[in-house]
């Protein structure tokens, strides 16, 4: 029994997810509670009904004490958790076990994300936010809500089922040789040859991938662009695993998988569309400019010039359009998050795809935008603190160099498309009450002037870049031949791999030769006999690793700094018949790995950098350390100690170990400072001194390519 | 917008009661379902803020899964909650208390209140808010009373220094215990010395709640209300109804050898332990009639068979306290416990025999209760018991010592029906019970509601020299019995002075420093914590420790497989262990603790599991 559900703080659903199970329950409360002879409720109605009290005793809280519910668990172990982003709360609900509150946690924050991705600066209004979630079109509403539920369904998924989705860092498939050569394809042929063609429309390629389900065989990106954060990698990933789900738990497909993965082709597609006007009212309380202020208390989002988007067509679901998603870019004058990109991606055969990233040609109004939101930003809250007058305005740049800027920027908006009319009456009012001799200036009565300002940015913003394909005279995007021709030029590249690629990705790290293998997986079953009855396959053991490690069940380790691990695979498939047949003792020690991972964390927030288990047969460890660039160890530092109600720690929703990198750093200046993780399960009746040796082996080991016998 | 400020303890900042049937129509004021809040002073409004909010959303909650809430949390603070019918419990903390450590507050604070005030609906229809405020409030400073943060993490029972007592004197505790078990009508006792458990026989849970009356200021606050009584002991002895769930009730009545649960049993070097009924003095019989108490134990959900009788054969350097056990049955010419002091006078013999009768008869009809089959059986018993107790009366009227029994006024009416009902019949509380439903007294405690556990009232009875305390569980008959009572106080007035004169001459004994390691060894079953921790509040090096140790016992409770655990932040190092006995921790100071965090076997971290099995044997724990 699984839900999430997003609503406003009026109780109103802007977004929900549930499993048929809650469904039902929810269908039978709500029954209970309905009187006779009436049809069933709407689902969205019944839910809103049955949660609205839990939000509204949420708001009551914050108002009043200024705190706000974060979990509930019942006797029978339902639990209910919530977070409130700005406007919007989440709750998230687990009653079937299978989720504790951490996950609940995570799986919330990575929504977030997702909705960040695809909305981007619009999740900076709440009232644009509410609207973009919440399309009046009812028949767009489920669309889009269709949409943000099947990437939820995947990313639960995969964070149940991949390695690289637990511990959020991207697992690259190891083969030096042709990692090298397909990246050297991407730069020179790929890459090259799509930024030189006249038909991309004054986009460029910024990045460029190629995933095995969900691994990264080559990355590349060109010279002028900023570095992809791995959390927007990880999203990124989702997404395409969603467009095409690579059905990994289909074992070694045979022809008839082939044929039935490819019929999954892409999915319905979702592009956001101007939210239709829901008020006719909007014109006629359009002010006159000049005239007295007199919409002072008027909700800033009527003033919002978006009637005049009502005639853009809603574009036709055209596989050659790209998404637009919102991604965060490190620029010499700082971190811009969320600026827009578009997204190709093209599926080359099942489970292998070729992603590309472009940058659009009008991005360079989103940093605009986004400085003088932060600005508006600032203001706004120095202002709630109480500041006045300079002490307010101090800051850079300075309030008087946003003043100019904005000018311009507002002059040049002028003559395009952009609906930029009720931006230049906010800005103008908020110029009078600010800067006017013997006006108000600055106190606290220009707040809801910083609040209008910011909703109109976002506004601009989201015209900017959510309808751009919709003007349908210049196609703003690489034409569908460029992409074609993009995707047949890695196909034929890695054509004759792709067999080896779908079966490398699934045994990445494996076992060598098999008897030798079986007679170890006999030797652990009989150790851990009284668990399971044997008979009974274990699939994730390397077998390079046998004489070297004896005991070691399995590892992780992931590399913080660039968001990369390394694991062996664990294949837990029903169809994973090896010649040990199937597996519930892997299934078994999947489940340990999983919480492990969950319960290193709860210590890793509380400052604890180092964690041995024995636990049942198993034993268990986590390291955490930091080295220079040159592979010097650097003494453990003291590590922050977070709150229970912090977010959750990873990389996916929100980069711990950035956070944490840089919290280390300082006093590390000058220097280059990696951070590392390892994880171990070992048999438990190993001695612990020869466990620690493992570890400590595996850890100089793994990411030294010379010596990594991986490589 | 209303602050929350936390009032002192970090362990308690709000705990209410809020009865949701005094709030159903849309006019009521939430302040008429507001039972008790704590603190007292907050602001009406900011009460009725949480009470409305916070049982309002509970309930939503447990409609949507059809079960009650159990923990709510807010950002900066965590509420245990309990919902039964209309009521609504909330205690609330800081994030840093673990969550168990918390429900389990509460949960010990809800069984004290029914404990000593019997159901809760009941009560609140019997007394005034007020009254019952004020023993919420009671209860809860008792509870959150000034021990260490590490005693409220496992919630564990304050104990007397082991480490400074004599062992004899813990044995000379146990014995008195046993002594008054003598008297039919005495379930189980405890001693207590300064508000701290000097030996008990009954389970942790039950120990804590006498000990609440033990309490001097309790004391006062119940005696207008409660139906608490003194006698012409010089206001030495006390007594006051209590009501005890039925499993309780079980556990307490199941064979006294099964139940001996001595406070500081040497661990037994053979783990098994035997079946010995050495320690019990009076039911040696070997008869089939014995036989009964298997039933009962394997009722009891207490009963582990990792307690150990103390006083087994191995243990025979105390064999000048240990009353000779066989000799008692075989030789009945020759008395057994030759140094129980006062030895009893000329009545001795047979009242040993009549006793060993009435405990027989008394367990069997128990356990063999609504079964016609030994129903004959009963009555031969019984009849066999009146004979033999019409006898004890006299030998004891003969011992009475020109005593006099000021017993008027002890009897509520209630007990006065209850006690005719049992009449004389020494086989009291299974036959109470049953006359008990039968035509339910208003303080019968048997609840009117169905899915509430009945509660049997019974009796604490409190013997008070000085500082120390003997507080004894009885039958409710018991205080109408003049002889039985009469024995039991005499028959323990001289070993509690003399013990309490030797515990008062020892000194606190000053607390060893630390070292170089610490550590905190919880004894499950028992609830008692051994440590060389200071106690001091705040201590800098031990902060970490005891954050540590929150942590990892949340974990130990979370994960029934896991057995030991090392955690290691920049600063420290703890290792905890854990078995279904016990949970232990330990932390090392000094060392070379700076390292890189990378795995390293020299790191002395991992020398920790050693290290605290070599220290800790020194303090008579052993983690082998």
């Amino acid at each position: 029994m699984k839900g999430l559900l997003i609503a406003s703080e009026s109780a109103e659903v802007l977004f929900h997810w549930t499993d048929p199970e809650f469904q039902q329950n929810i269908q039978d409360k709500y029954g209970a509670a309905q009187e006779e002879g009436q049809g069933p409720p709407a689902f969205e109605d019944s839910i809103s009904t049955l949660f609205a009290p839990i939000i509204i005793s949420c708001s009551t809280m914050i108002d009043r004490m200024g705190e706000s519910y974060t979990c509930f668990t019942t006797e029978n172990n339902h639990i209910y958790v919530l977070h409130q982003f700005d406007e919007c709360l989440y709750i998230a609900v687990n009653g079937d076990g299978e989720e504790g509150e951490d996950d609940l946690k995570r799986k919330i924050y990575v929504m977030k994300k997702i909705i960040e991705v695809m909305f981007g600066m619009v999740t900076l209004s709440g009232n644009l936010l509410r609207k973009e979630l919440r399309p009046q079109d009812t028949e767009h509403r489920a669309r889009l809500w269709k949409h943000l539920q099947s990437l939820l369904e995947t990313y639960s998924h995969l964070r149940e089922s991949d390695q690289s989705f637990l511990v959020e860092a991207v697992e690259r498939l190891i083969h030096p040789t042709l990692c090298e050569q397909c990246i050297e394809f991407l730069e020179r042929r790929l890459v090259q040859q799509l930024n030189s063609s006249v038909e991309r429309a004054g986009e460029e390629v910024l990045h460029a991938f190629i995933l095995v389900h969900t691994k990264l065989l080559a990355f590349y990106s060109s010279r002028n662009a900023s570095s992809l954060a791995t959390s927007d990698l990880l999203t990124l990933i989702i997404m395409a695993q969603n467009m095409y789900p690579s059905n990994i738990d289909v074992d070694d497909p045979g022809p008839e998988d082939v044929e039935s993965t490819s019929g999954s082709g892409p999915e319905s597609f979702y592009t956001p569309e101007p939210s239709p006007t829901d008020r006719d009212s909007s014109s006629s309380e359009k002010p006159v400019r000049g005239s007295t202020p007199v919409f002072e208390f008027v909700d800033p989002d009527i003033q919002m010039a978006e009637d005049s988007l009502q005639t853009l067509e809603v574009p036709p679901p055209d596989p050659s359009t790209p998404r637009r998603v919102f991604l965060e870019v490190s620029q010499k004058e700082g971190l811009y998050p969320m600026m827009p990109h578009s997204m190709y991606c093209l599926p080359l055969w099942p489970g292998i795809t070729l992603v590309l990233l472009t940058k659009i040609p009008t991005s360079a109004v989103a940093i605009s935008v986004y400085t003088y939101l932060e600005a508006f930003a600032k203001l706004e809250k120095r202002l709630s603190e109480g500041q006045e007058g300079s002490s307010a305005t101090r800051g850079q740049p300075t309030i008087h160099e946003i003043r100019s800027k904005l000018d311009k920027f507002i002059k040049a908006l002028g003559p395009s498309e952009i609906q930029s009319a009720q931006l230049q009456n906010v800005w103008t009012e908020f110029k009078n009450r600010a800067f006017a001799r013997g006006g108000p200036g600055f106190n606290k009565d220009l707040i809801p002037w910083c609040k209008n300002m910011k909703s109109q940015l976002c506004g601009v913003y989201r015209q900017c870049f959510f309808i751009d394909s919709g003007s349908a005279d210049i196609p703003r995007r690489l034409s569908p031949s460029l992409q074609e021709r993009a995707q047949s030029m890695v196909q034929e590249k890695l054509m004759d791999w792709k067999d080896f690629l779908l079966v490398k990705s699934k045994r990445n790290i494996t076992m060598v030769g098999s008897k030798k293998y079986s007679a170890y997986v006999g030797k652990i079953l009989q150790n851990i006999a009284h668990f399971y009855p044997p008979c009974i396959g274990l699939d994730p053991v390397i077998l390079t690793y046998l004489e070297e490690f004896p005991g070691l069940i399995h590892f992780i380790c992931v590399d913080r700094s660039t968001g990369q691990m390394i694991a062996p695979s664990l294949n837990i498939t029903e169809r994973t018949t090896s010649e040990l047949g199937k597996g519930p003792v892997a299934q078994f020690i999947k489940s340990k790995v999983w919480s492990l991972v969950g319960t290193t964390r709860r210590y890793l927030q509380k400052g604890y950098s180092t964690v041995t288990l024995r636990d049942g047969d198993f034993y268990f460890c986590y390291f955490l350390w930091f080295e220079n660039e040159t592979g010097f160890k650097l003494e453990a530092g003291e590590m922050p100690i977070l709150p229970d109600d912090s977010a959750p720690i990873g990389m996916l929703a929100w980069d711990y170990y950035r956070k944490l990198l840089r919290y280390y750093s300082k006093n590390h200046q000058g220097e280059v400072v990696k951070c590392y993780e390892l994880l171990t399960v070992h048999l438990g009746v190993i001695p612990t001194e020869i466990i620690l040796q493992h570890c400590r082996q595996l850890a100089s080991k793994l990411w030294e390519p010379s010596r990594n016998p991986l490589l | 917008m209303a602050e929350i400020m936390p009032p002192e303890s970090a362990r308690c900042t709000f705990f209410f009661l809020y009865d949701g049937s005094k709030v159903k129509g849309e006019g009521d004021p939430t302040r008429e379902g507001i039972c008790y809040f704590y603190p007292e002073e907050t602001p009406i409004d900011l009460q009725e803020l949480l009470c409305g909010q916070l049982a309002g959303v509970g309930r939503c909650v447990s409609e949507l899964s059809s079960s009650p809430v159990r923990i709510l949390r807010m950002r900066r603070s965590k509420y245990a909650i309990r919902m039964k019918d209309d009521f609504f419990w909330a205690l609330g903390c800081s994030e840093e208390v673990p969550t168990v450590s918390v429900c389990e507050l509460l949960d010990q604070l809800i069984n004290l209140f029914c404990f000593y005030n019997g159901p809760i609906r009941q009560s609140y229809q019997l007394n005034s808010q007020v009254v019952l405020a004020a023993r919420w409030a009671l209860y809860l400073s008792h509870l959150l009373a000034g021990t260490s943060e590490l005693h409220h993490i496992f919630s564990c029972l304050r104990t007397i220094d082991s480490t400074n007592v004599d062992p004899l004197l813990l044995l000379k505790a146990a014995l008195i215990l046993q002594a008054c078990q003598r008297c039919p009508l005495v379930l189980a006792g405890c001693i207590l010395f300064r508000g701290r458990v000097v030996s008990t026989q009954m389970t942790p849970d039950l120990t804590m709640k006498v000990m609440v009356h033990e309490s001097e200021t309790h004391h006062k606050a119940l005696k207008p209300n409660g139906p608490s009584t003194s006698s012409s002991f010089g206001g030495a002895v006390s007594s006051t109804t209590v009501f005890l769930t039925m499993s309780e009730l079980q556990y307490l009545q199941s064979a006294p050898v099964d139940r001996e649960l001595k406070f500081y049993s040497t661990p037994n070097k053979d783990a098994l332990p035997k079946k010995t009924r050495l320690s019990r003095t009076l039911s040696d019989t070997p008869s089939s009639e014995s036989e009964p108490s298997d039933p009962s134990a394997s009722q009891s959900p207490l009963k582990v068979s990792s307690f150990s009788p103390r006083l087994s054969s191995s243990d025979n350097s105390d064999s000048v306290f240990s009353p000779a056990p066989s000799q008692s049955t075989a030789n009945p010419l020759h008395p057994a416990s030759p140094s129980l002091e006062p030895p009893l006078s000329n009545g001795k013999k047979t009242s040993h025999e009549a006793e060993e009768a009435l405990d027989e008869s008394y367990y069997h009809s128990f356990h063999s209760n609504g079964d016609g089959g030994s129903r004959i059986h009963d009555e031969g018993d019984v009849s066999a018991l009146e004979e033999n107790s019409s006898h004890l009366n006299g030998a004891d009227g003969d011992a009475a010592c020109g005593t006099v029994f000021d017993l008027r006024g002890t009897e509520c009416g209630n007990e006065e029906s209850y006690g005719d009902k049992a009449s004389r019949r020494g086989n009291g509380s299974a036959e109470g019970y049953q006359a008990e439903t039968g035509d339910l007294p208003p303080l019968s405690g048997v609840s009117d509601n169905a899915d509430e556990a009945p509660l049997v009232p019974m009796t604490l009875y409190l013997h008070r020299v000085k500082g120390l305390v003997l507080a004894l569980l009885v039958e409710p008959l018991f205080l109408s019995d003049t002889a039985s009572m009469e024995e039991v106080y005499h028959s323990c007035l001289a070993s509690l002075n003399g013990l309490e004169a030797h515990l008062r001459t020892i000194s606190p004994g000053a607390p060893a420093a630390p070292g170089l390691s610490i550590f905190a060894h919880f004894d499950c079953i028992q609830s008692t914590l051994t440590s060389n921790l200071s106690g001091r509040p705040g201590g800098a090096p031990e902060h970490p420790f005891v954050r540590a140790i929150s942590l990892l016992h949340s974990h130990f409770c979370n994960t029934e497989t896991l057995q030991e655990a090392i955690i290691r932040s920049a600063g420290v190092a703890i290792y905890g262990t854990r078995s279904v006995a016990q949970e232990t921790y330990f932390l090392q100071h000094g060392g070379s603790l700076r390292n890189s965090g990378i795995p390293n076997h020299q790191d002395s971290a991992f020398s920790l599991p050693r290290k605290a099995r070599d220290k800790l044997l020194k303090h008579g724990v052993n983690l082998r």
